[in-house]
């Protein structure tokens, strides 16, 4: 059986009135691609959130591998191999894309924090990704003069630059073409047979039932079923959660 | 050849001011020579932390009279020559804006500026109350400096003069580096830097103690140069705002805005006191030009230059055309190739940073 | 720290609570700027302090109660704030850091132009019941209020509770009220924005013109005054919770009396900075203040 990479135990979150998250427990194997799906309004970005720190729980515990990561810092989470990308792209929109690039770093230190910008061999890496994401030729060019599409290509290959054993995705697959989609796609299937593993959240479904070996289903904070991608389809409590049925 | 000047301007200028004492012998224009190195200094010096993190500390002359009293009191109780004592003391200041930065940057923007204006505040109030040390509202007076009167301001112009090239490299060397990539990124998206790795608190700290640092030696310098210090002059908010304004002036977040911007700013403030002399209107002309800076030249004056020189150049394009994947990727093998025997690696990417 | 004698704490709490009410209709035109507009106003001390003036030569050249001056000034700075907010603060808008230093490059035009037009001497107003004290004895303690800062209080609470009714009961105050709780959200039921922030910068300067008015027979002012001010009432929306009408009120009591408590507790060179000491405080242990919403970043 896989070891668990990612996990979220009875996790609850409020805001004011509303119960965003409610006594939430997922788990994510490693060296899986895993879809979470669900509603608007489930918590299924309130749930990154939790995990990448950006909220503090009310109740309930994430963890990474064995460490309780519930109250760490969002910098520390990334150092310790969890990304994520975010649902409306954000990157450094002053800076160029190989700048952008460069930012996400996976070690402090003295040398790294005072050394000249780009030591060769990060540079060369991240070359290496622009060029894998078909962006290189745009290297120099600021972020805020990427397309849209660019722009989550660029999102996700810096996040990679911190070599991270699992990235969370937020709609990879949203307001973009489907040739791009196909390569995003193949991407991120590339990385998971390298090692890297995924949790993505995903309204295309054809996307889930093609990418995702594993499904996770949340609907009002909860997770209200999980299973392969087929048995999500003819679930009921799914059926019930999505259709009203 | 134009390029070449865009490169190397600054070494007929500091030709220039080599030997600008000796052309101008008139002791006023040394002492107008001093005052641009010094706030050139001290601005460049905020600019580290107001430009590169976009944090701005409108209180920053609490560094300022720190740097002056610690320098004045050395030299008074155990007679320390300022001139090497100021970098040392500075070391203190520098960490004990670490420390309170430790404190004022756990808050947002907002907080932050509103924090260092109390931080002003509360090291002027405990000058002027804590008697036994500082000698209070009537303030401070050290030894004159011991060389003949013939000289009298120009080893203080040389002096500064060497400070203002440290500054300067000091920020050049931060913007190439990875800390100063990391503090850009904060300015640009503080949330989006922590979630990729960046120890925001730490970058922000350790560049509010090296902001900090020069003008602590520059309010040590000044402390020799006036030789009587009081807690009123030394903590007076004006000369922080004026380190503000001047960066503002010549660009913000630029290397060269701040020097700019101080040899620009004070000549016309001295311009100015000269002419209107009462220094309540003095304060009035200096807010409306602040204001008008502000309202109209938000970028300053080198940003505003350089995008207008790229302008005529290569009139900018909007988004990068749309190409399908298998287009972008075909470019990328292509224009890697180019990239890799083209010019040296450390400028590609510090282009970019210069706006 | 040397306790002294009930009476005198027991006055020294009292008069502090008094002269709190008066901090908090001066800070409460500060918290509301900044809760709409997401604005620094430094200028606030500034238009405090002309206000007082305004108040002082109406009562030297005219013989005008200091606190009917507010007949003037209240819809002068009203006007005041609309125009700075139409012509220069909405030229910035978003750029937080921009907008503080125009509001600070403004309150630099504000103290020059005082100095330059009535030079930097103290004024002060000197009514018949500038020194007054009303005696009074509460329990075994005899206290003596002064009238200055009872009627100040009475005035701060009765423009406080004006305020009050004006967020509360009608429609601007509404839209004002749900512009600082979530601006995105008033804009789509139909909020003008820019509107509603041009009104409330008014707002705020004619809350301002009313405490300074108050301020003018209690304090004396000149033109450097300001700086001193602003960094009080901001040490007060900050302990309030930038933003909440509520805790600036209830943060300037405090500070009311702690300052008052502080000046006959402590040793002399600490009472001055109390209020900046407790600002440090709130900052380290509770950003966002009493009454805040906690900000969240990310």
């Amino acid at each position: 059986m896989m070891a668990s990479l990612l996990s979220t135990e009875k996790l609850t979150k409020h805001f004011g009135g509303i119960t965003a998250v409610e006594d939430c427990s997922i788990t994510v194997q490693e060296g899986s691609i895993t879809g979470l799906i669900g509603p608007n309004g489930s918590g299924k970005t309130t749930l990154f959130n939790l995990i990448t720190g950006i909220y503090k729980p009310e109740a309930g515990d994430v963890y990474l591998r064995d460490e309780c990561i519930t109250r760490a810092e969002s910098d520390k989470i990334c150092q310790r191999g969890l990304s994520r990308s975010f649902q409306i792209t954000r990157l450094f929109w002053d800076l160029s894309v190989l700048e952008n690039m460069i930012v996400p770093i996976r070690h402090t230190g003295l040398r790294a924090l005072f050394g000249p910008g780009m030591f060769h061999e990060e540079e060369e890496r991240a070359l290496a990704l622009l060029k894998r994401v078909g962006l290189a030729y745009l290297k120099d060019q600021p972020a805020n003069k990427l397309s849209f599409g660019q722009q989550k290509l660029l999102e996700f290959a810096a996040i990679l630059m911190a070599d991270p054993e699992i990235v969370l995705l937020d709609e990879p697959a949203g307001g973009v073409n489907p040739s791009m989609i196909r390569f995003i796609m193949d991407l991120i299937r590339g990385l998971n047979d390298e090692g890297v593993t995924f949790l993505v959240v995903e309204h295309n479904m054809g996307v889930v039932m093609e990418l995702c070996d594993h499904v996770l289903v949340l609907d009002q904070g909860r997770k209200i079923a999980e299973g392969p991608p087929e048995m999500i389809q003819t679930n009921p409590a799914v059926l019930d959660a999505y259709l009203g049925i | 050849m134009f390029k070449r000047l865009t490169r190397w301007w600054p070494l007929p200028a500091l030709i220039i001011l080599l030997i600008y004492p000796w052309i101008w012998r008139a002791p006023y224009y040394h002492v107008l020579g001093f005052n641009m190195l010094l706030f050139a200094t001290m601005a460049s010096s905020w600019n580290i932390m107001g430009g590169y993190t976009g944090y701005k500390s409108l209180g920053h002359s609490a560094f300022f009279g720190l740097g002056a009293y610690l320098v004045a009191l050395a030299a008074v109780h155990w007679g320390w020559n300022p001139l090497l004592s100021a970098p040392l003391l500075a070391l203190v200041v520098a960490l004990v804006a670490v420390g309170l930065g430790w404190v004022m940057l756990r808050t947002s923007g907002s907080a932050f500026v509103i924090a260092t204006i109390a931080m002003l505040l509360i090291f002027r109030l405990l000058t002027l109350n804590l008697r036994s040390i500082t000698k209070g509202a009537p303030g401070l007076s050290q030894p004159l400096p011991p060389w003949t009167p013939e000289f009298s301001r120009m080893p203080f112009f040389y002096y500064m003069l060497a400070w203002v090239i440290l500054v300067v490299l000091t920020s050049a060397y931060i913007r190439r580096s990875r800390f100063g990539l990391g503090l850009l990124a904060i300015r640009d998206d503080e949330g989006k830097a922590k979630m990729v790795g960046v120890n925001t608190t730490l970058y922000k700290m350790l560049a509010f103690g090296i902001s900090a640092y020069f003008v602590g030696v520059g309010g040590g310098v000044w402390s020799y140069f006036a030789t009587h210090i009081s807690p009123v002059f030394a903590f007076d908010i004006i000369v922080g705002v004026e380190m503000i304004l001047m960066t503002m002036l010549g660009g913000l977040g630029t290397l060269w805005g701040p020097v700019v911007g101080a040899f620009i700013l004070i000549p016309a403030s001295d311009f100015i006191l000269f002419n209107f002399g009462s220094t309540s209107i003095h304060l009035a002309i200096f807010g409306a030009l602040m204001a008008l800076v502000i309202l109209f030249l938000p970028r300053g004056i080198l940003p505003t230059i350089k995008d207008w020189i790229a302008e005529r150049r290569a009139p900018s394009q909007a988004h990068a055309e749309a190409l399908t994947m298998a287009e972008m990727q075909a470019a990328s093998e292509r224009d890697l190739a180019l990239v890799d025997s083209s010019v040296p690696k450390v400028k590609s990417g510090t282009e970019q940073a210069n706006r | 720290m040397h306790l002294p004698s009930t009476n005198v704490l027991v006055q020294v709490v009292i008069v502090g609570f008094l002269t709190g009410g008066v901090y908090a209709l001066m800070s409460a035109g500060l918290t509301l700027i900044f809760g709409v507009m997401k604005v620094i106003n430094i200028a606030h001390g500034a238009f405090l302090v002309l206000s007082a003036y305004i108040a002082y030569w109406l009562f030297t050249l005219y013989g005008l109660e200091p606190f009917l001056s507010i007949v003037v000034s209240v819809p002068v700075f009203f006007l005041m704030g609309l125009l700075v907010q139409r012509f220069m603060l909405a030229k910035v808008r978003g750029e937080a850091g921009l907008t503080v230093l125009l509001t600070f490059s403004l309150a630099l035009v504000i103290e020059g132009l005082i100095g330059w037009l009535w030079q930097s001497t103290g004024r002060s107003i000197r009514t018949w019941y500038t020194s007054e004290i009303i005696p009074i004895k509460i329990a075994e303690v005899s206290v003596r209020l002064p009238v200055v800062r009872l009627v100040g209080f009475v005035l701060a609470a009765i423009a406080l509770l004006a305020l009050y009714l004006l967020l509360n009961r009608t429609d601007p105050g509404r839209a004002i009220r749900a512009t600082i709780q979530n601006r995105d959200a008033a804009r789509l039921v139909g909020v003008s924005v820019d509107r509603i922030q041009a009104l409330t910068f008014g707002l705020g300067l004619a809350t301002v013109a009313g405490g300074g008015a108050l301020f003018s027979v209690i304090w004396t002012f000149n033109a450097g005054s300001h700086e001193e001010w602003i960094s009080k009432m901001l040490s007060i929306i900050v302990l309030g919770g930038m933003g909440s009408l509520p805790g600036a009120f209830l943060a300037a009591l405090m500070m009311g009396v702690v300052e008052s408590a502080a000046a006959v507790t402590m040793t002399s060179y600490i009472s001055p900075i109390v209020f900046y000491l407790i600002l440090f405080l709130t900052l380290i242990f509770r950003p966002q203040g009493l009454l805040g919403a906690r900000i969240r970043e990310g």
